[in-house]
């Protein structure tokens, strides 16, 4: 020991370095344990952000179209897009939720409780509820349209279905499904998500509402189908709803406060600034608040479809990295109350 | 009565029987030969096939060994003022911590899981029920100490069972019988409770009044979710050993998110009826 003592290097203090320095590693310096993440990030595929944008989207159109039907703006066209889209958006559901599963012959297990404190529970029985009440609406219109031949006895027995009474009855579950979605991922340990519990679930409804309303515009103005009060009704929903959209993203960044940061992230700033913010939200209401014309309406219906989409993927993606940061997460996950060394048991 | 562990990271010598142990008895497959560079640590993390993992904590940041270091002091756990002004603190520097799963008194991967697979057993541990389990992953980013994970081309996620097979035959975890000086202990959580006071109790008057026990509500801490049923004594911050310092439980949010989205469906539904007024 002496001979290093000699060797090493006198400090002005009289003690004598020794070679031990792990500070100079960086990484040690931190509170945290090389870098390896605290927490699990969810192992969600593209199914579940895909679901989240379809899901909205029935859940917005069976709301706009159970209004019109409520006030008695009967118009037959946005009945029938209405119906067939809220039963095909309830049939993609289930499939991608199915296919994203790691044991997909197991789904059944989804219906084998029903726990309020989980939003995945309430969210499957939303889905299974909301989708064989649509089935049985679009089941009526199918018969009307004369898609199931010409008054046999399954006509007339689908012409039993009270449509109007099961679309009142779905009205609250199909916006349970697009809201829910949103409190879904919320109650996670992932801060990102976690830390937006207020506005996740009212933000994925507006922006579900938004898409809806654009897909519903879109397909009556490329078939050229739909009274003009619709299409009227319809451009005023869309900007109504566009600006609460932008109100509630703004909320959701506030609340997120520093934990937002992957969304501003290289690899997740093209979907969430350029694709949600910029081309989902910006541009198409630009495009609704400017002169009235079709083809404007359509552009700006696809560039609402698509942001929808882009908020979806930017926020599963962004979930992600906030998981992978343990610096995000220690920094969320510490309190008031926390723990210190010195505390007394 | 609920069974749980203590893990004392103050005697833990970094052997890894424990987690070969649990290798072993659950007949978890292997995770690679990756070399990490992270000290000894090669394991990295716990996941659904690492039920024990052992963090190896190269950590000199408030103690550097320096001026003339006597090592024999240093073997012998000497901890009063040392010749030559050299300051030194052997369970300081190199600590080692099994961590495992911490058996939530309120389990966020229990109240998540919407199968009903994560059910709390006989023992009041937090148990995944394999055959019910349909690999959704919710369970995962719930966990707030990354404890599951989806174990791929299974498709389900697994987690530590507290050895309940073991349990049912009277017989402690494998990891707990694995371990050579008692780091981990097994039995009734109020027992460890007595032991864990007891223990650091004992460290304070040796003069580490940095030792605490972790997985108590009173500490605070893991007052969200009630307190573990798997403590730990610890020598230093939580995130030393990346271990969250105020973990919560998430779904205490779920309501108030309802609540919330109910009164946006209300608005949102009001502006639309709005805008059929010509």
């Amino acid at each position: 020991m002496s001979d290093t003592t000699k060797d090493g290097v006198q400090q002005s203090n009289g003690k004598v370095e020794t070679s031990h320095h792990p500070e100079a590693d960086s990484r040690r310096s931190d509170k945290h344990y090389y870098g390896i993440p605290p927490i699990k990030h969810a192992h969600w595929t593209w199914q579940i952000p895909v679901y989240f944008w379809i899901g909205g989207i029935g859940a917005g159109v069976h709301l706009f179209s159970t209004m019109a039907q409520i006030l008695g703006h009967r118009d037959a066209a946005l009945t029938r897009a209405s119906r067939y889209t809220v039963l095909g958006t309830m049939i993609l559901s289930p499939i991608l939720l199915i296919w994203d599963l790691g044991r997909p012959e197991r789904f059944y297990n989804m219906l084998r409780i029903l726990k309020l404190r989980s939003p995945m529970s309430t969210q499957s029985w939303s889905v299974f509820a909301f989708g064989n009440l649509s089935g049985l609406i679009a089941a009526r219109q199918a018969a009307e349209d004369g898609l199931l031949g010409d008054d046999n006895f399954l006509v007339r027995l689908v012409k039993l279905i009270p449509a109007r009474f099961l679309s009142l009855l779905a009205l609250p579950i199909g916006l349970n499904v697009g809201s829910n979605t949103g409190n879904l991922i919320s109650a996670t340990s992932v801060p990102l998500w976690a830390r937006n519990w207020l506005f996740m679930g009212p933000t994925f409804l507006a922006s579900g509402l938004s898409t809806a309303l654009s897909w519903l515009s879109l397909i009556l103005h490329v078939t050229n189908s739909g009274q003009k009060k619709t299409l009227r009704t319809l451009h005023r929903a869309e900007k109504a709803t566009i600006v609460i959209e932008a109100g509630l993203m703004a909320a959701s960044l506030v609340r997120m406060n520093r934990w937002s940061k992957p969304l501003f992230s290289r690899e997740i700033a093209p979907l969430f600034v350029g694709g949600t913010l910029l081309g989902g939200i910006a541009a198409p209401m630009a495009l609704l608040f400017g002169k009235e014309s079709r083809f404007r309406s359509i552009i700006a219906s696809v560039l609402a479809l698509a942001g929808g989409l882009a908020f979806r993927f930017a926020i599963i993606k962004g979930g992600r990295i906030s998981a992978d940061d343990p610096e995000a997460y220690f920094t969320f996950a510490s309190g008031e109350s926390a723990p210190q060394p010195e505390d007394n048991i | 009565m609920a069974t749980g562990f203590l893990t004392d990271t103050t005697v833990c010598i970094g052997c890894k029987a424990c987690e070969v142990a649990c290798k072993q008895w659950n007949q978890l497959p292997a995770d690679g030969y990756e070399l990490t560079g992270d000290s000894y640590d090669n394991t990295k993390q716990l996941s659904g096939t690492t039920w024990r993992h052992v963090a190896f904590i190269e950590n000199p940041k408030k103690r550097r060994l320096t001026g003339d270091v006597d090592l024999v002091a240093l073997a012998e756990d000497v901890t009063e003022p040392l010749p030559g002004g050299a300051e030194l603190d052997a369970l300081g520097r190199w600590a080692f911590m099994s961590d495992v799963c911490k058996h939530c008194v309120e389990a966020p991967c229990q109240q998540a899981c919407p199968t009903g697979a994560i059910i709390r057993n006989e023992f009041d541990n937090v148990y995944i029920q394999p055959d019910v389990c349909n690999g959704c992953g919710y369970c995962v980013p719930a966990c707030p100490y990354g404890v599951i994970t989806q174990v791929p081309h299974d498709g389900r996620a697994f987690k530590c069972t507290l050895c309940y097979d073991r349990q049912r035959d009277g017989l402690e975890p494998a990891c707990a019988k694995a371990c050579p000086t008692n780091s981990i202990m097994f039995g009734e959580v109020e027992e460890l409770k007595a032991i864990a006071e007891e223990r650091v109790q004992e460290l304070h008057d040796k003069g580490y009044s940095q030792a605490y026990v972790w997985g108590t509500p009173e500490v605070g801490g893991t007052a969200g979710i009630g307190g573990n049923h798997a403590k730990f004594i610890l020598m230093d911050d939580p995130e030393t050993y990346n271990l969250p310092r105020h973990p919560y439980l998430p779904q205490e949010k779920v309501k108030g998110g309802t609540i919330a989205s109910m009164v946006a469906g209300a608005v949102l539904g009001a502006v639309v009826a709005l805008a059929f007024r010509d």
